[in-house]
């Protein structure tokens, strides 16, 4: 058995681990976006670099990264050199060859040279942020790429050769007809990614979008919004896409590893500012800022934000969230071994009347959502929030 | 003490008319306060009868009058309240007068609270006085009021005084026409001691104050009282007249109107109507006209915020110290939680409670659909009284159910008689008889069923008048009737909040009504919710309410996650104040919104 194996087999034995890596870089902001992001300089690149290998310094490694995500902002905004470097640190926290690394791209920022440098750091996935194939509607994003771009950069990415490659998507954006949408899915289907993830457009607070929501210059219409979704399923299916999250879709095989392990409750690691971990008991993130999350590395602090205790329950409670948007759904049974404190009774009678009111499909200690649960998962989410009560307000 | 130089009177007039600016000059006139005190006491009532322009609570007081005939007149004035919610009162304190003075504003001329206050008048044998008011405004047309006096109420133009309470106008006329005209007290020979009781206060300090008008004997201080309706013996403990403050006497004789503090604390045992006698001397009969007062009206009250119960329980348990006609009990609701059931006089007495709740007491209440008192007479001739839709045996029990009725006098411009008479339909009512007021101006007089005025009667009759319309009524007959329970139905558990008795022919479009207006006002529910209104288990409206479409964060990744919960955390907060029914979410204020649009 060589090494890697021994580590791959031992990873699995244990819980997986996975690493986050915030790299804050945008040449422009969308109008949608509300993620931490700053303009890259050399000087705040080179401090952002010299940041992670201190952040990394301060974590506890106590096994083997299993995946590893890199999103932004916008992680192609460096240079290839700099990609070399960042993946230097990342590796050398990893003990072994991670079983899947994603690196997040914008088109425009999609070179031969970049793709190179990933490729043989030993990134496996490449996630595209195609949002649109409609001119007029990447314009309305604020986004700074062409059709042309988009086409030319899946095809160098696909010449790299990546195990996996993601497109995202977005709809129901504004003045976005259905029509148009299902276009853009057969336009992305046609391409033959591996996997596409596909966004409905959501409205947050501190971006132009949310500006223009509030000033009445863009309406919401939840209607619209579930036919869109609906469309996308059953076009997707048909496509050979199956649907394993609420956004997500995946040819056989290729589901995203890393973010399937944080909606089952296993731990991640996240370094850069805003990055948020869960490890050790503790959830928390990274402050916002680059100044002052390097200040923070500086003095030996990190997960500053929102810290929260984990206990069994708190997990199992979010494990049954967060973990009920996946269509696999939820095995029930080693969260009642693990949180044999939480409410149980209280949790089936909620199960059982989601399910009497065709929202939830239970077979065995497996539960899922259907199609139309899924479409109302936040709701769901608050039952389950409601059934968890005694527990986590007592924790 | 003779009572040959003692006048007691009232003023009685519609809404608005001029009946406070009038008593004030007379209280000037007289000397009795001046100006300052006057609009810091006399005047010192509750917002609300300020506002809407009637009196609530009595407010008598003691003149002194050097009359032209050279003596010194004592005028007791009695206020009155000015509604018929509250007729019975106003029946009272006429009673305990000889004279009323009858208010026409000039411009308005007699309306439908004129002919009603009159009719008061000449049953208690009153000596009117008819004074056409506001002579001096613009629009005043003198000429109809006075044809009106004749037509109408049957009383001579020639007796009519014009005044101006605003500008002072004909204040000594009154005055001279009250000590002229008016008798003086009557039955003051009647052997033992007799005195009305027509209002009473609640002291913290000194109990129960009840206002009484003496008319034969005295009343002073350590003597013991009877009450004639209960029995109730108390040791007098003061004695006073109102100037208008509440001034000490040594006693009260023959003709006198004023206050006496007793040991008695509990409100309910002073009723409005009776007679006060002396224990060592006891009258044998009772003053004439007392009655038992009983609410008409019953609605159930909560608190918007389930956290305001026992201030609200604190606020009744206030208001009924000085309201012995308006009683409560606690019940409770599926859909409001905790609340009470509430009797009232009439429909604007119930207004008047919740205002003074929300003003005074500051709880924010909800209040359940009025309903009338029903009689039901079940298998073996008994009979039940019923005044909410929840205790309404089973239609099987039922051999009848009588509603009560009220004879309406409505008043209203000639071209609106169209729609008047279509709305009197509309509420099951019949027209008894027209009579032409002027030129331009009817009179209806209608029975209706009380329950179907409690709701928008009024508000329609306005609004169909252009404000010109007016109506007043006295409570009619029992009449058996074809009433249902309509019940409302949430995922088929009855809401019992939204329970009522209805006419049959009218269950099936009130029906569908309150459906559509609840399935519109519940918000998007997780699960299919079907609407029903049923009577006795047969569906006969339904609606569903929409069923939520689309709920579901889009991005949710690690970074995402505690971002995620909070906004859950929000939503579950939000869910809190919802009422379950079943499996259904219910916020409560989609009951309020419900029952405040109807």
């Amino acid at each position: 058995m060589s090494g890697l194996a021994t580590a791959q087999a031992k990873a699995a034995s244990v819980s997986p681990l996975g690493l986050y890596v915030h790299v804050p870089f945008c040449a422009s902001t969308c109008d949608f976006c509300a993620f931490y992001q700053t303009q890259p300089t050399a000087d705040g690149v080179h401090r952002f670099l010299a940041g992670i290998a201190d952040e990394a310094a301060l974590v506890p490694w106590t096994q083997p990264v299993s995946t590893v995500f890199w999103g932004g902002g916008t992680p192609g905004l460096l240079s290839p050199g700099d990609l070399e470097k960042l993946a230097a640190i990342v590796r050398a926290r990893c003990g072994s060859a991670p079983e899947e690394w994603t690196v997040e791209l914008a088109p425009a920022s999609v070179t031969e040279a970049r793709l190179a440098a990933l490729k043989a750091a030993g990134v496996t996935r490449v996630s595209l942020g195609v949002q649109s194939f409609q001119p007029a509607l990447l314009d309305a994003l604020g986004r700074a790429h062409s059709l042309a771009q988009i086409h030319r950069a899946y095809d160098r990415i696909r010449a790299v050769g990546f195990a996996s490659v993601n497109l995202d998507l977005m709809f129901a954006l504004p003045g976005q007809t259905e029509t148009e949408w299902a276009e853009d899915i057969r336009t992305a289907v046609a391409l033959a990614p591996d996997h596409l993830s596909t966004y409905c457009l959501t409205f947050e607070e501190d971006t132009k979008l949310w500006v223009k929501l509030s000033q009445g210059r863009v309406k919401l219409d939840p209607e619209h919004e579930a036919r869109l979704y609906e469309s996308t399923w059953a076009l997707l299916e048909a496509a050979g896409y199956a649907q394993y999250e609420v956004s997500n879709f995946a040819r056989p095989g290729h589901a995203c590893r890393h973010n399937l392990n944080t909606w089952r409750m296993h731990e991640w690691i996240g370094l850069g500012p805003s990055a948020a971990s869960q490890q050790a008991g503790l959830r928390g993130a990274n402050i916002s800022d680059l100044d002052r999350w390097l200040d923070h590395i500086a003095c030996g602090e990190r997960v500053t934000e929102d810290r929260v205790t984990l206990t069994p329950a708190l997990l199992a409670e979010d494990a049954l969230i967060f973990g009920l948007r996946v269509n696999g759904g939820v095995d029930l049974a080693p969260w009642r071994g693990r949180a044999p404190e939480a409410p149980w009774p209280q949790i089936e009678d909620t199960l059982s009347t989601l399910a009497a009111g065709e929202l939830l499909v239970r077979t065995g200690d497996v539960v899922r959502l259907s199609n139309r649960g899924r479409l109302i998962a936040d709701t769901i989410g608050t039952e389950i929030m409601a059934a968890f009560e005694p527990i986590t307000e007592t924790a | 003490m003779s009572s040959r130089y003692t006048r007691n009177f009232c003023i009685i007039a519609h809404v608005d008319h001029g009946k406070t600016t009038l008593s004030d000059r007379l209280l000037e006139y007289t000397n009795q306060v001046s100006q300052r005190v006057l609009t810091e006491q006399h005047l010192d009532s509750m917002d609300l009868e300020k506002e809407r322009g009637i009196t609530i609570k009595s407010h008598p007081v003691t003149m002194n009058y050097p009359a032209k005939d050279g003596h010194i007149y004592k005028l007791n004035l009695m206020d009155t309240p000015g509604h018929v919610d509250f007729s019975y009162e106003v029946s009272r304190s006429l009673a305990a007068c000889e004279g009323a003075v009858l208010l026409i504003d000039a411009a308005q001329g007699v309306e439908a609270q004129t002919v009603a206050n009159a009719h008061l008048a000449f049953g208690q044998k009153l000596k009117v006085i008819p004074v056409i008011n506001k002579i001096d405004l613009p629009s005043a047309n003198l000429d109809l009021c006075l044809k009106q006096l004749e037509d109408i109420l049957t009383i001579s133009a020639e007796e009519a005084i014009l005044a101006s309470g605003k500008s002072g106008i004909g204040i000594v006329d009154i005055l001279e026409a009250v000590v002229t005209r008016v008798p003086p007290p009557r039955w003051t020979d009647y052997p033992q001691t007799r005195a009305l009781v027509f209002d009473s206060l609640y002291d913290s300090y000194r109990g129960v104050i009840s206002y009484v008008r003496v008319f034969s004997g005295a009343v002073k201080a350590g003597e013991y009282m009877l009450l004639m309706s209960n029995n109730a013996k108390s040791e007098i403990k003061e004695v006073g007249v109102f100037m208008p403050k509440m001034e000490k006497r040594a006693s009260l004789g023959a003709g006198d109107v004023g206050y006496v503090v007793s040991n008695i604390k509990d409100p309910s045992e002073i009723k409005i109507g009776d007679t006060l006698t002396l224990s060592a001397r006891p009258a044998a009969e009772m003053l004439p006209g007392y009655k038992e007062v009983r609410p008409m009206v019953f609605c159930g009250l909560y608190p918007v915020d389930t956290g305001d119960y026992e201030k609200l329980k604190a606020a009744l348990g206030r208001l009924r110290l000085n309201d012995a006609a308006f009683v409560y009990s606690s019940e409770s609701s599926v859909a409001l939680g905790f609340g009470f059931r509430c009797g009232f006089l009439g429909l604007l007495h119930m207004e008047i409670i919740q205002e003074r709740i929300r003003r005074e007491h500051d709880v924010d209440i909800i209040s359940t659909y009025p309903s009338v008192v029903y009689h039901v007479i079940k298998h073996g001739d008994v009979m039940l009284e019923v005044d909410n839709p929840v205790n309404l045996p089973d239609p099987g029990e039922i051999v009848e159910i009588r509603e009560p009725t009220i004879k309406a006098a409505i008043h209203i411009p000639n071209d609106s008689m169209g729609d008047i008479l279509a709305l009197v339909m509309e509420k099951r009512g019949t027209v008894d008889h027209t009579d032409t007021l002027d030129a331009t101006r009817v009179m209806l007089t209608c029975v209706l069923p009380l329950n179907e005025i409690l709701v928008d009667f009024n508000d329609r009759l306005k609004s169909i008048t252009h404000g010109y319309g007016s109506m007043d009524y006295e409570l009619g007959e029992y009449r058996a009737a074809d009433l249902v329970k309509m019940e409302i139905l949430v995922n088929a558990d009855p809401v019992d909040a939204f329970a009522s008795i209805v006419h049959r022919d009218k269950a099936e479009g009130k029906g569908r009504e309150l459906c559509e207006k609840l399935a519109d006002i519940i918000p998007p529910q997780m699960f299919k919710v079907a609407i029903q209104a049923a009577i006795g288990g047969k569906i006969i409206a339904r609606d569903n309410v929409k069923e939520m479409r689309k709920d579901v964060t889009a991005k949710c990744y690690g970074g995402d996650i505690s971002r995620k919960r909070k906004l859950l955390d929000k939503q579950k907060e939000g869910k809190k104040k919802m009422k379950q029914f079943g499996r259904v979410s219910i916020p409560s204020d989609a009951f309020i919104k419900v029952l405040k649009t109807n």
